[in-house]
């Protein structure tokens, strides 16, 4: 089969590999039908992420028509359409029983890697480096999906591929963006980066009850975006405006209630601090960019919550934690527990209450993807989100709705 | 899942705590000051001539008889312990082992004693011959105060020829003493609560290369996963690593490397 494969910082290849088999009882195989690029891949890209091999297969948001399914598999049958959630759960232990689906115990093979940076280890995901376990991605014709009964969710109406894949990762990241940051009624609610899981962070602060969103970006498509669709106001920092000042303007000198920081490790920032985590990225002195949550702790209100879905993956520096302190904030974060939000989000979409396609720039082949990961990194040509028909071999769509 | 009963999932805490309606706090009611609490002992561990102590300790969903029956089946054994080629029961408490390392692929092979077994409470061990005799594996299981399983300890207390300088040098080329007590638990419980071990041998990948295989190796991925409950009856089952670098060719370069490093480090503090 053809597989996305990372070979380097900033070099993706196709690669023509071995199409993948049943390993474990609960394993299932599945064609691939559609595939997109998350915002978390360019971490991967860029070499943030030091756990990568050459030839490992990258993608974790993935749907497709069951092929095969392993000797313990109950619930699943060759044929079944699914959308499959990008944290691997097993689905029994103290951690899945509660609801932490991403902290799944039995899931990860590196579990000791992990345990050495983080002490203990979360869930493994599907092609995110070997800290998480190492599993072949999604960015392919096929793809193994182990536990196949605790993750993959069946789409059992005929509504399109396009409206339903982002059930994988995005839509339910952002919708547990929104959730963690406790929104009550009336609530003002920032959130930092117009990329796809802000956005869906800012639709699903509306729907659990936000009086005002308001979008933190630079882009003018994603912005139009969260002002168009999902109805929020927005806040375009590149001229350099203080965003502080901004939220303290929009808040009646209050601060947002909420402060969702949906860009992570890898933020881009105007002012001097910016410039001295470029250097100390570059030195290896740190290993993320904490742009975004310097200003969440300097604008959130007193008492606010804070919620992290951007992924970070190591140490920070000249973070003015003093503030976070000061102002009595409280901090949730984590990789998304998948496994909850499928069957509500699933059924938002089919009601129509959104259309999660909404965000989609450009359909490409599987020839297109090396090219499409450099626009995505660079931001260019409008994009908002990639998808991948990895049955096409080239030839890309454009489909500009900002 | 498969093959293994599973526990009744935890119920929560067995005593909850309530809430006062006069202070207005959540509280224990049974908590009474002053009150006895105790200093954290550690378990065994370190490396003292020719032994080396190993712990590790996990809670598991299930309950400490059926904890107690998988770690304890001679049958079974092989298909999660790490490197176990085979188990055969010789005589009412004594089995061969025949293991193999899965690095340099050498095998040895020795006799094991059972010399205590408390059934859902303690299982003692003992090597009995082979370069290995006198190793000791002590595992405890104890019902979890709170409900949530069982609290498995286990002690190694290794004869190891070499010492200090083989547990070192085996840390590097394929499994210290330590990690594989962590690992082999770990995969106990994977069994029990999940009902398999999770594994990435044999998926597909792109050219791995040099910078690849080196990764695989310091991250331990050359030491291939037990079968679990996979069609895998042995680890040597498995597609064979034949483009991985040789052991003794890595090791060599990771000695020299710390050596190098050291050596800096040395000269940085004494300049």
């Amino acid at each position: 089969m053809k597989a996305i494969c990372w070979m380097g910082t900033g070099k993706v290849e196709v690669q023509a590999v071995d199409d993948p088999k049943i390993i474990n009882p609960s394993d299932a195989i599945l064609r691939v039908t559609r595939t997109a690029i998350c915002g978390s891949d360019l971490h991967l890209y860029d070499g943030y992420i030091p756990t990568m091999e050459s030839g490992d297969i990258l993608g974790h948001e993935f749907m497709g028509i069951v092929e095969e399914v392993g000797s313990e598999v109950k619930n699943l049958k060759k044929g079944d359409r699914v959308v499959v959630p990008f944290t691997i759960a097993c689905g029994s232990c103290l951690f899945c029983k509660k609801d932490l689906w991403s902290l799944c115990d039995n899931t990860n093979p590196n579990a000791r890697v992990c345990e050495q940076f983080y002490g203990y280890s979360g869930s493994a995901l599907f092609g995110y480096s070997h800290i998480y376990g190492g599993f072949a991605g999604g960015q392919a014709q096929y793809v193994r999906v182990p536990f196949a009964d605790v993750g993959p969710i069946k789409i059992e109406s005929g509504i399109d591929d396009e409206k339903v894949l982002f059930l994988s990762d995005i839509y339910p990241t952002g919708y547990q963006g929104a959730e963690n940051a406790n929104i009550q009624p009336g609530d003002n609610v920032a959130v930092w980066g117009a990329g796809p899981v802000g956005l869906f962070a800012a639709a699903s602060a509306y729907m659990l009850g936000a009086e005002k969103v308001f979008v933190i970006d630079r882009f003018p498509e994603r912005l139009e975006l969260a002002r168009n669709y999902c109805g929020a106001t927005t806040i375009d920092y590149s001229d350099g405006k203080s965003i502080v000042e901004a939220l303290r303007d929009l808040t009646g000198g209050v601060g947002p209630d909420g402060c969702i920081d949906a860009v992570g490790m890898e933020a881009h920032g105007t002012d001097v601090t910016a410039l001295y985590d470029k250097v100390e990225q570059g030195l290896m002195l740190e290993t993320d960019r904490p742009t975004v949550l310097r200003q969440i702790f300097q604008a959130a209100r007193k008492g606010g919550n804070v919620s992290i879905p951007g992924v970070y993956g190591g140490a920070l520096n000249k973070l003015n934690f003093g503030a976070a302190f000061g102002k009595g904030l409280n901090l949730k974060m984590g990789q998304t527990n998948m496994h909850k939000y499928l069957k509500p989000l699933l059924e938002k979409v089919e009601a129509g209450q959104i259309d999660p396609s909404f965000l989609i720039s450009h359909r490409i082949g599987i020839q297109d993807v090396p090219e499409m990961y450099k626009v995505w990194r660079d931001k260019k040509d409008r994009v908002t989100k990639i998808v991948i028909d990895p049955w096409r071999e080239t030839g890309i769509d454009r489909l500009h709705v900002a | 899942m498969a093959g293994f009963d599973r526990f009744p999932q935890a119920t929560g805490m067995t005593m909850a705590p309530s809430y006062h309606p006069e202070i207005g706090i959540a509280m224990a009611e049974s908590v009474q000051f002053p009150r006895q609490g105790s200093e954290y002992v550690p378990l065994p561990s370190g490396s003292t001539g020719n032994r080396v102590l190993a712990h590790t300790v996990q809670t598991i969903a299930t309950t400490p008889e059926q904890a107690y029956a998988l770690y304890s089946r001679p049958e079974t054994l092989h298909i999660w312990q790490e490197g176990l080629v085979s188990v055969t029961q010789t005589g009412d408490r004594t089995m061969h082992w025949v293991m193999e390392d899965p690095t340099t692929r050498k095998q040895v092979e020795f006799d094991v004693e059972v010399v205590e077994a408390v059934e859902g409470v303690r299982h003692v061990s003992r090597i009995l011959n082979g370069p290995f005799a006198g190793t000791e594996d002590t595992v405890t299981f104890e019902t979890h105060p709170a409900g949530r399983g069982t609290i498995v300890r286990w002690v190694s207390n290794y004869a190891m020829p070499g010492g200090v300088v083989t547990k070192i040098a085996s840390s590097i080329l394929s499994r210290g003493p330590q990690q594989l007590v962590i690992e082999n638990l770990r995969h106990l419980k994977q069994l029990l609560e999940a009902g398999e071990i999770p594994s990435v041998e044999g998926q597909p990948a792109g050219p791995r290369g040099v910078m690849g295989q080196w990764k695989r190796f310091l991250m331990g991925e050359n030491m291939p996963t037990p079968p679990g409950t996979s069609d895998r009856s042995r680890p040597q089952d498995l597609p064979k690593h034949s483009e991985g670098p040789n052991a003794w060719v890595v090791g060599g370069v990771a000695v020299a490397a710390a050596a190098g490093a050291w050596y800096g480090v040395r000269k940085l503090i004494e300049d």
